[in-house]
């Protein structure tokens, strides 16, 4: 089975080497047979697809049928794990995380490939492109982390098994949601890169990348939402995120990402900031070649990277190369992007686009900073320096804030400039609204003055409501036209104008999605958590909630052993629920893994829920007593509610305009005649 | 022969029919022009228009405001369509031309 895994690879290889060159010829040397060639070209692309997907499946059967001859599959396979991981088992590992790429990208290429009637001679440039990245990942796959690599000498009984931190449900869906963004990336950045070097007119390559560039941010978020989720449900230290580097590399072409779909906005309607936004998605693809060499080089530490390696350096090769041919290109076109309207006015879209750009940019330069610090601090003074979640916070909280407040801002100033009337008759009701919530927040006890968190808490608050509040204001205004003209009522009109343009209001969903987000990470700043030996029939108490410790039991199951507390919960005398924070230790791996359970007290709390979190952390060395964590943090609930927001804010934004857009009011305009100037 | 080994030969003749095997015309799509950028930007700017109309009727953009955006906007509609009507015109000229040319021939 591995000789076709390895055969279906080289095959691969050779079909991407083709399909790279022969395309490239066919657009260098336009002709008699060029056509042809470059159909070949496109053909050999579409190949590259089956035979990605066939090296797959065979690593897929190989870990059904527990094929230990496979030195891939016996250090991430064992014999009794359940079948939802035998299938996590293609991405659990460094190489067949890497086929995994591949495989998505062939899958990419291969909708870019057969939809390329939509616009043949760019679509044959993009297909160039993104056959060179394929070479890469097939190089790497044939060459340096091969996946079916054979087992020598005595064939073991059976595999180490998968990390235990991956036998999580959310673990079978979280790789895959990341890397379809990372992966996806590359189309956005082949279109552009394409439209770069033949100098294509106009900004139809935006139009036809959007629905690109809307899917992968959208599998980006919920990579990195899912990655937050697990973090919090399975690492046990009761927080979602820690600045750890590999989370910080699937933020970085986040931010990045979001700036672009933004600016580009600019470049569709007005033709500006071309230069900008070119640079946007080269380097989003860029930091995604670089999150995914973070992953994977073991230059930082991290719960999420693979085993160091040597492949770093091919990533290190690859993104200098990105780099020379981005900077290559724009050298020799720039003039191809010059911007066709000069910024009119600094109270304008426009205006708060580029600002928000700008913040964006230099959110992510601070994460770039901070991830990157431990290795520039070894380059410079030979010891690693790591900085943690307060230098990251020092920065990134000021600046998610002033994001937050443009998010407010921004839809509600019209393109090219917005007049003082226009923003007192825009801004009144949510301000009145947001300052209202500030006033009640500090009524019931927060004290910005007491801590900067309290501070940071009230001011979020404060601008997610805004947010919150300009979007309804959007949609009540919209609504009100149409309801004026179909005679319907509000709700069914809101539902109308969402359907006359998905794109904008679809955006708007998005929006308060962010704005239920940031209502759920200020919880952070009112957590509170107790440790305690727990003994049968021990209490422990946690704001309003009393713990009491019921008893210890444990199970064992094929793939591991667990232990688990039996915990009652209870709030003013009355028993609410009965928790089971629980301890594993899996056989093939040899590995103890902690398994928190997790209370949302949205019964007893409604709108201010928390998260009542219990971790089972094993016995004290010393008394071989139990221990017990608990934490109690508010909101995080809305987190999550906030992230399905944003899914659905962004499936939204990819319908399509229901009503066909028909010229009404400016059929009015005359040409001039010809010849007159 | 193994069963991988003949599984291989038979992949690799199966690409290769797919790949180099490509039986009648080929589609080559139209060639992007000056005059098919004009109109994309001329959409473009008639779907601005009808945003502005849209937020103007939404109460958003004051009266002033309106009627000076709007003049702006129409202006660059106005450029827009003077060039589609250039550009037009020059190539009906052209394939007129072409076609007495052909016609005298005859």
């Amino acid at each position: 089975m591995s000789q076709v895994g390895s055969f279906a690879l080289l095959l691969a290889l050779a079909l991407s080497a083709y399909s790279f060159l022969a395309g490239l010829l066919a657009l260098a040397r336009p002709g008699p047979g060029s056509e042809r060639l470059g159909e070949t070209a496109r053909r050999a692309g579409i190949a590259v697809f089956g035979i990605v997907f066939l090296a797959a499946v065979v690593l897929v059967v190989a870990a059904f049928q527990d094929d230990f001859s496979i030195a891939y599959i016996f250090h991430h396979s064992n014999r009794d794990l359940p079948i939802a991981y035998k299938f996590a088992v293609l991405w659990s590992g460094q190489e067949g995380s890497l086929l995994f790429w591949s495989l998505l990208l062939a899958t990419y290429g291969l909708v870019l490939r057969l939809r390329h009637k939509t616009d043949a001679r760019l679509f044959a440039y993009a297909s160039v492109i993104i056959a060179a990245v394929q070479v890469f990942f097939l190089l790497l796959l044939n060459f340096a982390a091969h996946p079916f690599a054979v087992m020598t000498g005595e064939l073991p009984p059976d595999g180490n098994g998968l990390n235990p931190l991956l036998q999580y449900p959310e673990m079978v869906i979280h790789p895959p949601m990341l890397y379809l963004g990372y992966v996806g990336f590359t189309i956005p950045f082949a279109f552009a890169l394409g439209a770069l070097i033949m100098r294509y007119p106009g900004e139809k390559w935006i139009n036809i990348t959007r629905r690109w560039t809307m899917v992968t941010w959208g599998f980006l978020t919920c990579g990195v939402f899912l990655g937050m989720h697990w973090a919090y449900s399975v690492l046990g230290w009761g927080g979602y995120w820690g600045w750890d580097p590999v989370e910080s590399a699937s933020f970085m072409p986040w931010l990045t990402g979001t700036a672009f779909l933004h600016s580009v906005m600019m470049q569709e309607k007005r033709g500006m900031l071309k230069v900008w936004n070119m640079w946007l998605i080269f380097i989003t693809f860029g930091l995604c070649i670089f999150g995914t060499f973070l992953t994977r080089s073991g230059v930082v530490s991290s719960v999420h990277a693979f085993a160091q390696s040597s492949i770093g350096n091919w990533f290190v090769g690859f993104l200098a190369l990105i780099f020379a041919t981005c900077a290559f290109f724009y050298v020799k076109n720039r003039t191809h992007l010059r911007s066709e309207h000069r910024l009119e006015s600094i109270v304008s879209r426009e205006s708060s686009f580029l600002f928000n750009n700008l913040l964006f940019v230099m959110f992510c330069f601070t994460v770039l900073w901070g991830t990157l610090f431990p290795i520039l601090s070894e380059w410079v003074q030979g010891t690693k320096v790591t900085v943690g979640p307060p230098f990251f916070n020092k920065v990134a909280i000021p600046v998610a804030l002033l994001l937050l407040l443009l998010t407010a801002v921004g839809p509600l100033l019209a393109w090219r400039k917005t007049s003082t009337e226009s923003i007192k008759r825009n801004f009144m009701w949510p301000a009145i609204g947001a300052v209202l919530v500030g006033v009640l927040m500090m009524i019931f006890g927060v004290r910005p003055w007491a801590d900067v968190s309290y501070f940071y808490a009230l001011m979020a608050a404060m601008l997610a409501v805004l947010v919150a509040l300009t979007v309804v204001s959007e949609f009540v205004r919209g609504a009100r036209v149409i309801s004026g003209h179909t005679h319907q009522n509000l709700l069914a009109s809101m539902v109308h104008l969402g359907h006359r343009n998905t794109r904008r209001y679809g955006g708007y969903i998005v929006h308060f999605g962010v704005a239920v987000v940031i209502i759920g990470f200020l919880g952070s700043a009112f957590n509170l958590d107790q440790e305690k030996e727990m003994g049968y029939g021990d209490k422990m108490q946690i704001g309003p909630y009393t713990l009491v410790c019921r008893s210890y039991t444990q199970e064992d199951k094929p793939n591991y052993g667990s232990e688990w507390a039996i915990i009652d919960v209870f709030r003013n005398g009355k028993q609410i629920d009965t928790m089971y924070p629980e301890r594993r230790f899996y056989k093939a791996s040899q590995q103890t893994q902690t398994m928190p359970q997790i209370h949302p007290t949205v019964k007893e709390d409604f709108l201010l829920v928390k998260d009542l979190y219990l971790v089972y952390e094993g016995l004290n060395q010393d008394t071989g007593r139990p221990i017990i964590k608990a934490h109690l943090n508010p909101m995080v609930p809305w987190i999550w509610a906030g992230w399905m927001l944003m899914v659905f804010g962004t499936i939204i934004a990819l319908v399509p305009n229901a009503v066909p857009v028909r010229l009404t009011a400016p059929a009015r305009v005359q040409a001039a005649p010809v010849g007159a100037d | 022969m193994s069963v991988a080994v003949l599984a291989c030969i038979l992949i690799t003749l199966g690409t290769l029919v797919y790949v180099f095997y490509l039986p009648g015309k080929l589609y080559l799509g139209p060639e992007k022009t000056r005059l098919s950028y004009l109109r994309e930007r001329k959409e473009a700017v008639y779907e601005n228009l009808r945003d502005l109309n849209f937020e103007y009727k939404a109460g958003k953009v004051p009266d002033a405001d309106y009627l000076s955006l709007k003049a702006s906007l129409e202006e660059e509609a106005a450029a827009v369509l003077a060039e589609i009507a250039r550009l037009e015109e020059a190539a009906s000229s052209a394939a007129s031309v072409i076609r007495d040319s052909k016609g005298a021939r005859v």
